[in-house]
C-alpha cells in the first residue's frame, strides 16, 4: 500500500502504522498470527486481535481528527484536511493522443516549431494596431475602398467579386483538410479518434436512397414497429379488421395502470400507509432539540461561552486527557476507556458551549454534534 | 374519478404533512362510521384534477354517477395545477384546522384584512404557537378560535418578537374570503 515515502508512520502499543488523515486511512501491516511468545493463535483469538486493533487505529484516527484546527459550520465543526499523503491509482487508462493532420505530421519530419504570433499587429494603411483575425482584422479585404489597375487587368471584371471569390475558395480548401484530417483520424483510431461532437453522426442511419447500408434491422424489430403502427388508430387498433394469419402485437406500448377504483381496500389503504410512513420518517426531528441547537449555535457563533460553561469544559478536558493516555498504554485498551466516556457523559450540557479549535475529547465533540 | 398513484399520494401527503405534522396518521387512519358495517375509512380520490379526501363508502355511491355528470365528491382538498404541482384549496381548511400543529390567531382589528387575501402582519398577530419554525405551514385563526384560513410562516416564533409591527408574519395562502372572490373556481 505505502508508495510514497512520506506516509507517516507513528507507533503505538500495537507496533508500527500507517496513517494518512488527507484519506482517511489508518492500516497497520501486521499479521497477527502469533503470540509474542512464538505460540500460534486460534481462530477465535485471531479474529478478537483483528477487530480489536481495528478499534484502536480507527480510535487513533478520530482522536486526531478531532484534535485538528476546526471552524465552525452550520452542520457542526469543519476540519480541514491535510493533502492525502498517499496516491491512489488512477480510476481511468489515461487518454489516447489525438491523430495527427496532415500538417502536424509534415511539420515534424521537416522539424518545423508552431510559434507563438501576438495577438495585434501594426496596420500600415490605417496606421494603427489591429486584431491579427477577425472583426476590425489587419488588411480586411472589406475595408478596402479601391484597388488600382494593373496593366495585365481584364477589361469588364471586377477585382472585388474576385477577391470574395477567392476568400471563398480558401475556406473551402480548408474545409476539405479538415474533413480529410477526420476521415483518416476515423480510419486509423476507429469512432473514437473523432471528436466528441462528430461520433454521433459518424454513427447516424443512411439516409433513405443512398447506397451505403445502415445497421441491419432485425425481424423482431419489424414486427414492433408494425405492431406499434397498427394499433395507431382512433380505437387504438380496436376495431380494425385483422389480416388472415396476423398475430397480435408482441410489444405493446406502456399504459398507465391505477389501483380499482372502489374494490382496492386492501392495496390502497397500503399504499397509504407506506407513503405517509415515508413522509413521516422523512420529516423526523424529534431526536433533535431544535431550541437547544440554535442556543449552542449562538454561543458558538459569538464565542462567547459564559464563564461557568468554560470552567466546567477544562474539568472535562483534564478527565478525558487522563483517560486517553491511559487508553493508549494499556494494551486491551477497554480499562482506559471508562473514564473518557464518564467525562463525556457529565460534560454534555457544557459541550455545546466549546470554543472552536479547542483541545476537548473526541467522544464528547461526536456526541455534542447529534 | 380514480385513486391516487405514488407520486401524487407522495405530493399530497407532504403537503398536509406541513400543517398537521405527525398528526397526518390521524388524518389518515379516521373512521368515518359509514358503510353497511360501518367500520369505513377514508381515501383519496382524484377527479377532474382535483384531489378529494372521501369516506369510501360515499366513493361506493358516487361510482353510479358518470364521470362527465360528476361535479364532486366528499372534500377537496386540493388541485393538481398543470406543471404537476399539488396546492391545498381553502375547502381543506376544516380538516386540517382540526388537526393543526401550528396556528397563529388573529387580533379581530386584522381579521378583515387576513379575508381579503392580505399577509398576516406583526400588528395583527394575537398569538402564536411556540416553536414555530420559518416557513411552517401554519393555520389562521380567529380569537374566538374561528379557522379563517392557513398559510406559511415568514419568521420563526422567536424572530417574530424583534419584528416591527408593519412586518409580514405569516404569508397568505388561502383564506375564507375565497368562498366568495373564487366562488366559480373552487
Amino acid at each position: 500500500m505505502a508508495t510514497a515515502m512520506d506516509v507517516e508512520t507513528p507507533m503505538d502499543a500495537g507496533g508500527e502504522y500507517e496513517l494518512d488523515l488527507g484519506n482517511l486511512l489508518v492500516a497497520r501491516a501486521r499479521d497477527p498470527v502469533r503470540l509474542s511468545n512464538g505460540t500460534a493463535m486460534t481462530e477465535e483469538e485471531r479474529d478478537a486481535e483483528y477487530v480489536e486493533s481495528g478499534r484502536e487505529l480507527v480510535q487513533e484516527l478520530v482522536d486526531r481528527l478531532f484534535n485538528m484546527p476546526s471552524t465552525v459550520d452550520k452542520a457542526g465543526r469543519l476540519v480541514k484536511l491535510p493533502k492525502p499523503s498517499l496516491q491512489l491509482p488512477r480510476e481511468k487508462p489515461l487518454p489516447k493522443a489525438r491523430p495527427m493532420t496532415k500538417w502536424e505530421s509534415f511539420a515534424q519530419t521537416k522539424g518545423i516549431k508552431k510559434r507563438k504570433r501576438s495577438k495585434l499587429e501594426f496596420d500600415e494603411g490605417q496606421e494603427e494596431w489591429r486584431r491579427r483575425h477577425g472583426y476590425k482584422r489587419v488588411n480586411d479585404d472589406n475595408d478596402i475602398p479601391w484597388i488600382e489597375a494593373k496593366s495585365g487587368d481584364e477589361p469588364g471584371e471586377d477585382p472585388f467579386a474576385k477577391l470574395k471569390e477567392s476568400k471563398k475558395e480558401r475556406v473551402a480548401k480548408q474545409e476539405k483538410n479538415q474533413l480529410e484530417n477526420l476521415k483518416r483520424a476515423a480510419k486509423q483510431g476507429g469512432k473514437g479518434a473523432l471528436p466528441s461532437t462528430l461520433q454521433l453522426a459518424a454513427t447516424s442511419l443512411a439516409i433513405t436512397g443512398s447506397k451505403q447500408s445502415s445497421q441491419r434491422v432485425s425481424k423482431t424489430d419489424l414486427g414492433d414497429a408494425a405492431g406499434l403502427a397498427s394499433t395507431a388508430t382512433a380505437s387504438i387498433g380496436k376495431f380494425d379488421k385483422k389480416l388472415p394469419g396476423e398475430k397480435p402485437a408482441k410489444k405493446l406500448g406502456k399504459h398507465r395502470k391505477f389501483l380499482p377504483v372502489v374494490d382496492g381496500e386492501g392495496k390502497e389503504k397500503e399504499l397509504i400507509t407506506n407513503v405517509m410512513r415515508k413522509v413521516l420518517a422523512e420529516n423526523d426531528f424529534s431526536g433533535l432539540d431544535v431550541n437547544k441547537a440554535v442556543r449552542a449555535h449562538n454561543v458558538e457563533e459569538s464565542g462567547k461561552p459564559s464563564s461557568k460553561k468554560i470552567g466546567g469544559k477544562k474539568r472535562a478536558d483534564g478527565a478525558f486527557k487522563k483517560g486517553g493516555s491511559r487508553k493508549g498504554m494499556s494494551p486491551g485498551g477497554k480499562p482506559g476507556r471508562s473514564p473518557g466516556k464518564a467525562a463525556g457523559r457529565s460534560e454534555k450540557k457544557s459541550s455545546f458551549g466549546g470554543k472552536p479549535g479547542g483541545k476537548a475529547g473526541g467522544k464528547d465533540r461526536k456526541g455534542s454534534k447529534r | 374519478m380514480r385513486p391516487l398513484d405514488e407520486a401524487e399520494m407522495t405530493q399530497v401527503l407532504e403537503k398536509l404533512h406541513k400543517f398537521v405534522g405527525s398528526n397526518l396518521k390521524h388524518v389518515l387512519e379516521r373512521p368515518s362510521h359509514e358503510g353497511p358495517d360501518g367500520k369505513g375509512g377514508y381515501v383519496f380520490r382524484l377527479h377532474k384534477q382535483r384531489c378529494y379526501y372521501v369516506s369510501d363508502a360515499l366513493v361506493r355511491r358516487a361510482t353510479n354517477v358518470g364521470r362527465e355528470k360528476l361535479f364532486g365528491l366528499g372534500t377537496c382538498l386540493g388541485k393538481f395545477t398543470k406543471s404537476g404541482k399539488f396546492r391545498l384549496t381553502v375547502t381543506c381548511l376544516d380538516l386540517i384546522a382540526a388537526h393543526a400543529k401550528h396556528k397563529i390567531w388573529l387580533k379581530p382589528s386584522a381579521e378583515m384584512s387576513f379575508l381579503y387575501g392580505n399577509h398576516v402582519l406583526k400588528s395583527g398577530l394575537g398569538r402564536i404557537t411556540d416553536n414555530t419554525a420559518q416557513y411552517q405551514g401554519v393555520v389562521i385563526f380567529s380569537m374566538s378560535d374561528v379557522p379563517l384560513g392557513f398559510g406559511v410562516a415568514a419568521k420563526s416564533t422567536q424572530d417574530c418578537r424583534k419584528l416591527d409591527p408593519n412586518d409580514i408574519v405569516a404569508l397568505h395562502q388561502a383564506d375564507l374570503g375565497e368562498y366568495l372572490r373564487m366562488e366559480d373556481e373552487l
